[in-house]
């Protein structure tokens, strides 16, 4: 069974995986399978240019778990594409690793030259790139949100049934989603991200104040959730948490390290506020001010308002 | 009472690294080892269960020579007792060749009834190798775990997922990744420094752990490593009346349709 499989649990992530997916395809020709977990997941992406849909996951409790029937169902695989989700990294991994095949963790970008699969990738937490060189098969998770679903449907490819079971020596007691407060910071065009800058909590009213006027959601660096816990996780930005491309990133009170700018690094306009002028920040910003955010927030809030 | 092993990474310091303008190249002559952020939250929870439980801890890093300027750092966080094994091809290793040889390792020191990695690697990021180390010893995972605990032969993790938090059980031998957030790292004593200096450490070589230069050859080979550089603008408004920035900012926000 050569070809590309991809697989993620989730469901958006799957369909943006088949965009590379169909580029593979077309490079190696070879065929394209999606392991979907349900015959819902399956029906949803059968259209999207896939040659067969597998259904693996019926029974499966435990993604995670699932390593040892996926690696049996990919076993001559060339490429094998998962959802970098961390469910989907565990697993992935635990599959190139009974495959004995190399794996590049959150690729950019994939394309084959020389008969091997060539995939972008940061180094040091995004202080560096590099191109990965993997011989065939080879492994490769992708993020949410690096490639864009494909939008031409195709006749529904075949849908077939696999066994798969997960390993049953870890029991999941209990699955509590995360709370959200119902806002996806990374479809926003713009936000406001806060950091250490800011003293207390209470003073993140003045960057929500300059939100309203802006129309801009609030994120933040990882002290300001992991340890502060004054905003919720999912709006913290970096190698740890979310990865956004909007069109203004207005960074407040933060120092701009690399391991924050690499999720907001692609923004289209980056604009500082700092007053330690010597704060990497500014050398990631298209403006900036160099001023005490307290007293600059309001000025700025003022001004735009009129 | 556990018999814990921790594996770590001597990484160089990201932010000693410097890119050089001219090729974009790194410079990392002025860098200094750590071990790898994460892996000090593995070590300081295998140190912390063996507090409360008994048992005992060791650690094992496999890195190239430099490993060895690990050996008083990592000592003096807990483990009674460190493995090293220092060979060239960990300059380049990647995730199949660094759980190769930790699973060959593992196998002649061990068997451990809990074997704790960190979340990722702080220089490669990898997040592979405590499942591939697990899937070669054909044990159980428990990855991205923010809470443990350990009764008997029963462990017991809370996993942060990206939109969901998982309570799960397993029975040891268990291979588990730790997140950053599961604790707070001490800062080694005057006296845990001093005492880490006698305590035993032993070196593996790559030929008593019977790895072929094959074994050692890394799948995913790293090229043209570039240093990220954004171009931006860069127009920093510094004037001591903040207003005056504050109107200059608001003029380039309007000039971009963003005000
Ligand atoms: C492995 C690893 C992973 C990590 N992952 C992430 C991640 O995903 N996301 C993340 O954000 N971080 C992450 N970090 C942490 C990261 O390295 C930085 O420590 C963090 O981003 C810094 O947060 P900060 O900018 O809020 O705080 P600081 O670095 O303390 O910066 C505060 C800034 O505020 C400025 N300031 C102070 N007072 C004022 C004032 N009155 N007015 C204006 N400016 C003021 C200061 O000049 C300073 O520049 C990670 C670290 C490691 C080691
Ligand atoms: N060379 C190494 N020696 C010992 N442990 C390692 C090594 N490389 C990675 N690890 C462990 O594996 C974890 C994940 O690394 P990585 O898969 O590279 O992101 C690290 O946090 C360490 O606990």
């Amino acid at each position: 069974m050569a070809g590309i499989f991809i697989f993620s649990e989730d469901r958006a992530l799957a369909a943006q995986l088949l965009t590379p997916a169909l580029e593979l395809k077309a490079a190696l020709g070879e065929p394209l399978t999606v392991l979907a977990l349900d015959a819902a997941q399956a029906t949803e992406l059968s259209t999207l240019g896939a040659d067969k849909v597998l259904v693996v996951g019926d029974s499966a409790t435990w993604i995670e778990g699932l390593g040892e029937p996926l690696a049996a169902l990919v076993a001559h695989a060339s490429v094998v594409l998962v959802g970098g989700t961390l469910r989907g990294k565990h697993l992935a991994a635990d599959v190139a690793a009974r495959l004995k095949t190399g794996m590049t963790t959150d690729a950019k970008a994939v394309r084959i030259a020389g008969g091997k699969l060539v995939a972008t990738r940061i180094l040091y937490a995004g202080l560096a790139v590099c191109d990965e060189e993997l011989p065939l098969p080879a492994v490769v998770t992708i993020r949410a949100r690096t490639f864009l679903a494909p939008t031409t449907t195709t006749a529904a490819a075949p849908i077939e049934q696999a066994v798969a079971k997960a390993d049953a020596r870890v029991t999941v007691e209990s699955v509590t989603p995360t709370s959200t407060a119902g806002v996806d910071i990374t479809a926003a065009s713009r936000l406001i991200a806060v950091g250490r800058g800011f003293r207390a909590k209470d003073d993140l009213k003045l960057a929500e104040d300059l939100g309203k006027v802006l129309g801009a959601e609030l994120a933040c660096t990882r002290g300001i959730a992991e340890d502060e816990h004054w905003l919720p996780i999912e709006r913290y930005i970096g190698i740890s948490g979310q990865t956004v491309k909007p069109e203004l990133y207005l960074a407040v009170g933060l120092s701009g390290q690399v391991q924050h700018m690499v999720g907001c690094r692609e923004s289209k306009t980056i604009v500082a506020i700092n007053n330690d002028e010597r704060s990497p920040i500014f050398e990631a910003a298209d403006y900036g001010i160099v001023g005490d955010l307290y007293e600059v927030l309001p000025l700025l809030t003022a001004a735009l308002r009129k | 009472m556990p018999n814990c092993l921790v594996c770590y990474k001597w990484t160089l310091d990201e932010q000693d690294i410097k890119i050089k303008s001219e090729d974009l190249s790194l410079d990392s002559s002025r860098a200094k080892g750590k071990i790898s952020d994460f892996d000090r939250n593995a070590i300081e929870e295998a140190a912390l269960l063996v507090e409360k439980l008994g048992g005992a801890v060791a650690a094992l890093s496999y890195g190239t020579a430099a490993v060895k300027q690990s050996l008083k750092d990592v000592l003096s966080r807990g483990p009674e007792k460190s493995y090293w094994v220092a060979d060239a091809s960990a300059e380049q290793a990647d995730a199949t060749v660094t759980a190769t040889v930790l699973a060959a390792a593992i196998r002649k020191i061990g068997p451990f009834d809990l074997i704790l990695l960190g979340e990722g690697s702080s220089d490669l990021f990898n997040q592979q190798t405590a499942p591939r180390l697990a899937a070669l010893l054909g044990l159980p995972c428990l990855s991205f775990v923010n809470k443990l605990e350990v009764e008997g032969d029963v462990v017991k993790a809370t996993r942060k997922l990206d939109d969901s938090v998982e309570v799960v059980t397993v029975k040891t031998p268990v291979v588990i990744s730790v997140l950053s957030e599961i604790n707070k790292p001490r800062i080694p004593s005057l006296k845990q420094v001093l005492s880490a200096a006698k305590k035993p450490n032993q070196e593996l070589t790559v030929a008593d752990l019977g790895l072929t230069p094959e074994d050692l050859a890394p799948k995913a080979v790293r090229k043209s490593v570039k240093g990220f550089v954004m171009q931006r603008k860069n127009i920093i408004f510094k004037e001591t009346a903040a207003a005056a920035n504050v109107a200059k900012l608001k003029e380039s926000l309007a000039s971009l349709g963003l005000s």
